[in-house]
């Protein structure tokens, strides 16, 4: 402490004088000063433009525009905020107060506001706004422009569905709200905006409908945002580490999602959505584990489809977390258990192989995993050389060469298409890492340690809790309600009430009535019955 | 205390699991041949009494645990110490259990591994699910109480399909009554049905108490219905004299199965059973354990407990007999006697008679 206070006192006085002014809270009436504090404090950067405008009634007057080139939207500028601020003066030369004729008449930009400090003046500029300066005037005008190069509304590449809306989140956060107020037109949508990050500024919104959502919830959302003091959000994974109940475990307890429609589907059930600038990841909360099998899609399809593939991938799920371990304590300690036949062609190809199961499982784990990493990362044209790599020379040669059995790469390639089966990856790669530690422990002590492995994963899942939510409900704790909802997926017309684990304010989701009631001419009725007269086709 | 509260559902899981866990495996009253499962009916239709005076001790204390509620009975001194023999028993049924289901796994999947390593895995998985508390427990419960009844369905439907059934094996019935009187009041009465005396550990943590008593009772019959069932189906599959036999009869009976020629020698099933029972039991044991220790000795984190006592109860289960068929022979003769009559019926009856003079008093 004591150095930086005597270096402070080394500096020359006119430094310090400088660095007093910039220091400055409130903008001055100067002008030319005033320029100069911007330019200064942004280093001189070419990208921060400045023009001076002057007016022909009165020379003397000096204004300034000032914004960031690439951040804003120059047509705005040029058409509406400059010529109407020319057009404007010459109409009313007799008024002096710049700023008021402008904000009167300057009408073409979406909005405009008064602002007198620098820190809120230099979040505005590099926003996208921007700020106009008049000489005598100690206070700057905002000028709404936010715009520039962004990516399109596109198509998701992580969540495709075949049926329902094709519209993907942005990296824009007014686009991405925009996208759900689309689909929820109802005043009741809320939505707070904040700002974090010392660095990095970034705009950060939370949403939920009001009415719906319990207010105990977005408390807890606000307290646990308010509370982040990070220097850079890149990516709400930044906010989702800071805010999640347990960071340490293998499980998420917060989802994320680029689909517009499944944030609408969330907010409705009185979830809770965090927007953050600069990502087309929207985070989810409360989440509960079955969320993690479940896509929008699910309700767009038929209920009794859509049941069987939730339980299609709940059994991959289970697949890709103890496939090998089970192989491995099969062919290890329970071989009374394969059907003979079976026994003797596995132990046939088994025979030449000079690892036990373990070793075998691993290597061909390892490798898989290696093959997917590398593949992920790579440009489209080199993957294909992988996945020949992967699937001639590893594949067929591990099995020519006698080192893995056919069987195990049987199992490993079913273990691997199973994990990708999971619609999310956050719960994917969990079963993938824990995958490893089941191989283990069935190598220890067969169905014993794989059944411990499972208690001991079910007691952890127990424990969790997602914004006081557990991670378990509806299972665990059972509610008989919700349960419609979960590996199976009851018909639309069922879901009378919300979840009710999320305390909605307005627990009734619709109307009874909605099943679907065809007319009583179509079914089998009795010959006098006078409405089945048109009972033949 | 913990702060925690559970459900009277999860009330009505916990009990069921924990009183069908082991019992489900083991021959149950089998001293009256093929009547034992009237045995079992008639055991779980006196243990709803015991059930009600655990109730009515409760409903004295409404917060207080079982360790709790004896100072204020039977005075400090006393109290305590009843306490703390309570929570020694509590222990001791742990490590039994514990011993008992390390012994069945061995002997028939496992023959190699040594069962203190056996056990030790064990205890570890009991020891975490300790550490995070009734309500983690409840929730667990929960989980695998659907994994058990999806089991037990799958079973039957296999039983059946396999055409193993023949209900002759079952025939005559109510041969010799007094001996089933005899078997209920020496052996089925005290397990599984005096082993409820646990949840007068647990009773606390109720949000509802109103619908207690409904709810044990529910319970209660249904485990009393599943182990009844379950022993007639054994006998009717196997015959008295294959269960006299055996040491583990739905073992027997699993391993009879054969649909089809390839869904056969399903023992992996009867090892998911054996090991989510032994793990509940010796859970909610060592739990009630924990839970007492620290309110009787004022600790003020009970989970900083689960690991010594987990401890605790591996080196007992590994000391408490030199041999299989001596812990065979204390669990039959001296354990029932000395132990658990005293500790589930006549201490809680004899608590509940004070409490109730005491409560008359203050009127």
């Amino acid at each position: 402490m004591s150095y930086r206070k005597f270096l402070k006192k080394m500096k020359p006085k006119e430094q310090r004088k400088d660095l007093e002014k910039v220091e400055q809270k409130s903008i001055g009436t100067s002008i030319t000063e005033n320029l100069n504090i911007i330019k200064q404090k942004t280093g001189n950067s070419p990208d921060i433009i400045i023009r001076m405008l002057t007016f022909s009634h009165d020379p003397e007057v000096s204004t300034a525009i000032v914004h960031v080139d690439g951040l804003v939207d120059n047509p705005t500028i040029n058409e509406f905020l400059v010529q109407s601020m020319e057009d404007s003066v010459q109409e009313k030369l007799e008024e002096k107060d710049l700023f008021k004729v402008f904000s009167e008449k300057v009408v073409a930009v979406s909005s405009l506001e008064t602002l007198k400090d620098w820190d809120s003046l230099f979040l505005a500029l590099l926003s996208g706004d921007t700020v106009i300066l008049a000489d005598g005037k100690n206070e700057a005008l905002i000028a709404s422009t936010r715009g520039g190069e962004r990516r399109l509304v596109e198509q998701s590449d992580s969540e495709i569905t075949l049926r329902g809306s094709k519209e993907g989140f942005t990296e824009s956060i007014n686009t991405n709200t925009a996208l759900v107020r689309r689909i929820i037109k109802n005043p009741n949508l809320w939505v707070e905006s904040m700002n974090l990050g010392k660095q990095t500024n970034t705009d950060l919104s939370i949403m939920y409908i009001n009415g719906i959502v319990d207010t105990d919830i977005v408390k807890e959302v606000r307290q646990r945002l308010a509370r982040v003091n990070l220097d850079a959000i890149l990516d709400s994974g930044y906010i989702e580490q800071v805010i999640e109940d347990e960071s340490s475990g293998l499980f998420p307890t917060i989802t994320h999602t680029e689909r517009p429609d499944a944030v609408a589907g969330n907010l409705l059930e009185g979830r809770v959505a965090i927007f953050v600038s600069g990502t087309p990841h929207v985070l989810i909360v409360p989440a509960v584990m079955i969320q993690f099998f479940q896509t929008p899609e699910d309700y767009y399809v038929r209920f009794p489809i859509s049941t069987l593939i939730r339980m299609l991938r709940v059994f991959m799920f289970l697949i890709s977390l103890i496939g090998p371990a089970f192989y491995v304590a099969v062919t290890t300690f329970h071989q009374e258990m394969i059907p003979t036949d079976l026994l003797v062609i596995i132990a046939s190809q088994t025979e030449s192989v000079p690892f036990p199961a373990i070793v075998e499982a691993l290597i061909m784990e390892v490798t898989f995993e290696i093959l997917r990493e590398a593949g992920l990362r790579m440009p489209n044209k080199i993957s294909a050389t992988i996945s020949i790599v992967g699937a001639l020379v590893i594949g067929q040669g591990v099995i020519q060469a006698g080192i893995v059995s056919p069987a195990m790469v049987i199992v490993v390639a079913t273990t691997a298409i199973a994990s990708l089966a999971t619609p999310n990856y956050d719960i994917a790669i969990s079963a993938r890492l824990l995958r490893f530690a089941f191989m283990l422990s069935a190598a220890i002590a067969g169905f014993y340690g794989i059944i411990l492995g499972l208690i001991m994963l079910i007691v952890h899942l127990a424990s969790l809790r997602s914004f006081g939510i557990p991670y378990l409900t509806p299972l665990a704790p059972l509610e008989w309600k919700s349960l419609k909802d979960t590996i199976i997926r009851g018909p639309i017309w069922s879901f009378n009430e919300r979840p009710e684990s999320l305390h909605p304010q307005n627990p009734v989701r619709q109307g009874k009535n909605q099943k679907p009631l065809p007319p009583l001419k179509r079914r089998m009725v009795r010959a006098d019955t006078k409405e089945g007269d048109k009972n033949e086709s | 205390m913990e702060k925690a509260k559970i459900s009277t559902s999860q009330l009505f899981i916990l009990m069921i699991l924990f009183q069908l866990s082991n019992s489900l495996l083991i021959p149950l009253g089998m001293k009256a041949g093929r009547d034992s499962w009237l045995v079992i009916l008639i055991a779980a239709v006196v243990s709803i009494f015991l059930f009600f005076i655990y109730r009515a001790l409760y409903l004295y204390y409404p917060s207080l645990l079982l360790t709790d509620y004896t100072e204020k009975l039977i005075g400090k001194f006393l109290g305590r110490i009843l306490a703390f023999l309570y929570i020694l028993f509590f222990l001791y049924c742990a490590a039994r259990v514990l011993r008992e289901f390390g012994v069945m796994l061995l002997s028939f999947a496992f023959p190699e591994t040594p069962l203190f390593v056996a056990c030790a895995m064990m205890i570890l998985v009991v020891i975490y699910t300790v550490f995070k508390g009734i309500e983690v427990v409840a929730r667990t419960g929960e989980m695998l109480f659907v994994i058990m009844i999806m089991l037990a369905f799958f079973l039957f439907l296999l039983i059946a399909i396999s055409g193993l059934i023949d209900v002759s094996n079952l025939r005559p019935a109510f041969e010799d009554s007094s001996k089933v009187l005899n078997t209920v009041f020496t052996e089925t009465l005290y397990v599984p049905f005096g082993e409820i005396i646990v949840f007068t550990m647990i009773f606390p943590y109720l949000n509802q108490a109103k619908k207690m008593g409904k709810t044990g009772v529910a319970a209660i019959s249904i485990t009393g219905a599943a182990l009844a069932f379950t022993t007639v189906l054994n006998i009717s599959v196997l015959g008295v004299p294959l269960i006299e036999r055996s040491l583990f009869p739905l073992l027997t009976t699993i391993q009879s199965i054969q649909v089809g020629g390839f869904l056969q020698r399903l023992d992996v099933i009867f090892i998911l059973a054996l090991v989510i029972g032994g793990f509940f039991k010796v859970t909610v044991y060592t739990y009630c354990a924990v839970i007492g220790a620290s309110s009787l000795f004022d600790i003020k984190k009970p989970s900083k407990l689960a690991y010594p006592m987990g401890m605790t109860v591996l080196f007992l289960s590994m000391v408490i007999a030199s041999n299989y068929s001596e812990h065979i022979e204390e669990g039959l003769k001296i354990f029932p006697l000395y132990a658990q009559l005293p500790f589930q019926i006549i201490l809680p009856v004899l608590l509940l008679i004070i409490a109730f003079i005491k409560n008359r008093k203050k009127e």
